[in-house]
């Protein structure tokens, strides 16, 4: 009863939000009319949000076309989605361990951190030409994820995914309490037993956080990258089809299955974070 | 556990030992005398040690020369202020600490850490906060008890949960306890893995007056099982505790550099009753001279200020 009222309470909120934004952006829109103009479109430079709802309908209505020169805005989605997968997955596969193992060993900390230190603050846009310059020297021809701009693409954001994950989980290994750890040793658990039943449970807090915040990036990173890119994917679908073809209302559009996209994502991790506080 | 050759010829705590019976109806605690000729070891050995931390203001002794002998089967209670170093020298027994100077030998083997032979309830519980109740205890005798198969283990955690009347929380999470439950579980994880000595760090500080008597005879019973085979150090502010348990208690005096102050006999007979005890001549004599080997410190501390 009580979760109900919560739950109801939450949406009632977020309702009263989305009406907020909503009538902020009809005042803009409204403000900002070219009185002159016959064309609804040339009138309202910024689109008002019934305009915007007029183009979501016609471009939902095929979501899933796939034909060779047209797309579906689901295909595009899917295919955004799949490389920030991709790419999250592979950095994680090495930020999860490097971190244990960078969190167990100062030496091997001190050694790396700088090099963490440097790297992280680059934009991850700059290691899309780099990505892309070895992968098309190298290209073996292959096709729609695994070409070389979209093996770019992966490439960028696996190392944007990297540093958060890398950095939040060599901390949580390296402030697991003594008295834990104590644990371990009164009771002469083996290597596995201390690696299984003390040192991953206490990190995996830190690791989750990690990887919210890397898929928060990656996701953020991904749109800039296909605009670079071209081709395919969300990025492709703001740069081409909204702002070359002239139409401020699939920008708009785009921006919102942006967001609430990442706002799932993001969703997803903080239940798997609250599943894991202990 | 020491020498197992030995102790299957001579330890009378044996099932095959065809002495067993009649013996262990025969010998209380004031007799020692299956001790003497069948295990004339000692239990621990705390020979010269000192305990020094870094600080930053330079080193800070916690424990100066401690000398201390606990024979095999004796319960031994250390007792002083707050602060004084007792956690400190438990440490150095357990094998958790390492001593600046002097060493530790826990049935007869020079202690470098912690080791199966010896049980410790920790001052602060340290339970792992993912693990149930039940796990807590389990992971503990698995990776002790390591040739008993998972069904033998599983029996053997359920009885010690049953033993400090946990068994109906064993799938809680330590979050979910009170304090005193979770120092419940903190004993039952220090006895299932059977050791020959227990450390306890005030194992009782958190429970009820009520709770409290119930443990205290869980303790015992668990001693009488075993034969009084099991030594006991444990560390207690609470006078009436350490009497009613204790063989011996030991009083230390206040740090820095603390050291051992008076070590008090109690020769008191077993079984002991904790209702009629009080009336007892000698435990009024033993309460008296504790409380003022404690308070007495305290009338200095307060006549300094
Ligand atoms: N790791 C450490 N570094 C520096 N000083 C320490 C450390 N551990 C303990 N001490 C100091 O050693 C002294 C003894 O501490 P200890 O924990 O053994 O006291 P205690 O007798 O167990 O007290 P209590 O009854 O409150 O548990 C204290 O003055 C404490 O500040
Ligand atoms: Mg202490």
């Amino acid at each position: 009863m009580q979760t109900i009222k919560f739950m109801l309470r939450g949406v009632l909120y977020f309702s009263g939000g989305m009406l907020l934004l909503l009538g902020v952006w009809a005042a803009i829109a409204w403000l900002n009319r070219n009185p002159e103009a016959t064309e609804l479109a040339d009138k309202y430079p910024l689109p008002t949000p019934l305009m915007t709802f007029d183009v979501l309908k016609e471009i939902f209505t095929q979501p899933f076309q796939d034909d060779p020169d047209v797309k579906g805005i689901g295909v595009k989605l899917w295919g955004s989605l799949l490389r920030v997968l991709v790419g999250f997955g592979l950095g994680s596969l090495v930020a999860v361990p490097l971190g244990l193992l960078l969190g167990s060993s100062r030496v091997l900390m001190n050694l790396v951190n700088p090099v963490v230190q440097i790297l992280r603050p680059v934009s991850p846009l700059a290691w899309y030409p780099l990505g892309l310059a070895v992968f098309s020297a190298t290209n073996h021809g292959g096709e729609g994820l695994l070409n070389p701009s979209s093996k770019a693409a992966i490439f960028m954001i696996f190392i944007c995914s990297l540093w958060p994950t890398l950095i939040n989980t060599a901390f949580g290994v390296a402030s697991i309490p003594q008295d834990h750890k104590n644990v371990g040793r009164a009771f002469g658990f083996s290597l596995w037993k201390y690696l299984t039943r003390i040192l991953l449970p206490y990190c995996l807090p830190h690791i989750i956080t990690g990887l919210k915040l890397s898929i928060g990036v990656a996701w953020m990173v991904i749109v800039a990258g296909e605009m670079l890119s071209g081709g395919a994917g969300l990025g492709f679908f703001v740069w081409e089809e909204g702002f070359n073809a002239g139409k401020v209302t699939h920008i708009i559009v785009a921006i919102f299955i942006i967001g609430i996209v990442g706002f799932v994502l993001d969703k997803i991790f903080s239940l798997l974070q609250k599943a894991f506080s202990y | 556990m020491g020498s197992p050759g030995l102790r299957l010829a001579l330890d009378p705590g044996n099932k095959n030992h065809p002495m067993k019976n009649q013996e262990s109806v025969l010998i209380d605690s004031a007799s020692d005398f299956h001790k003497v000729t069948a295990q004339p070891r000692t239990s621990i050995e705390v020979q010269n040690v000192t305990v020094s931390f870094p600080t930053p203001k330079g080193t800070f002794t916690a424990v100066k020369d401690i000398n201390l002998t606990i024979r095999k089967g004796e319960i031994v209670s250390l007792i002083g202020h707050s602060g004084c170093g007792k956690s400190t020298l438990m440490g150095t027994i357990s094998g958790m600490a390492q001593p600046t100077g002097g060493q530790v030998v826990a049935n007869g083997k020079k202690v470098t850490g912690p080791g199966p032979d010896r049980g410790i309830v920790f001052q602060n519980y340290s339970l792992l906060p993912w693990l149930s109740v039940y796990r807590n205890i389990y992971e503990a005798v698995d990776s002790v008890m390591k040739d008993k198969t998972r069904a033998e283990k599983r029996e053997h955690v359920e009885q010690n949960l049953k033993m400090v009347n946990l068994y109906a929380h064993k799938d809680k999470l330590p979050g979910q306890l009170s304090g005193g439950m979770k120092q419940r579980v903190a004993i039952a994880r220090a006895f299932a893995i059977n050791p020959s000595i227990l450390l306890l760090d005030e194992p009782f500080g958190a429970l009820d007056a009520l709770t409290k008597s119930a443990m205290h005879v869980e303790l015992l019973k668990l001693w009488n099982l075993d034969h009084r085979e099991k030594t006991i150090v444990m560390v207690t502010h609470d006078i009436e505790e350490a009497i009613f348990l204790s063989d011996r208690v030991v009083v230390m005096s206040d740090g820095p550099a603390a050291t051992i102050r008076e070590i008090v006999d109690v020769p008191l007979e077993r079984p002991r009753n904790k209702k009629e005890i009080v009336h007892h001549p000698a435990y009024m004599e033993i309460h008296d001279r504790l409380l003022s080997l404690l308070i007495d410190k305290y009338s200095i501390e307060d006549y300094k200020d």
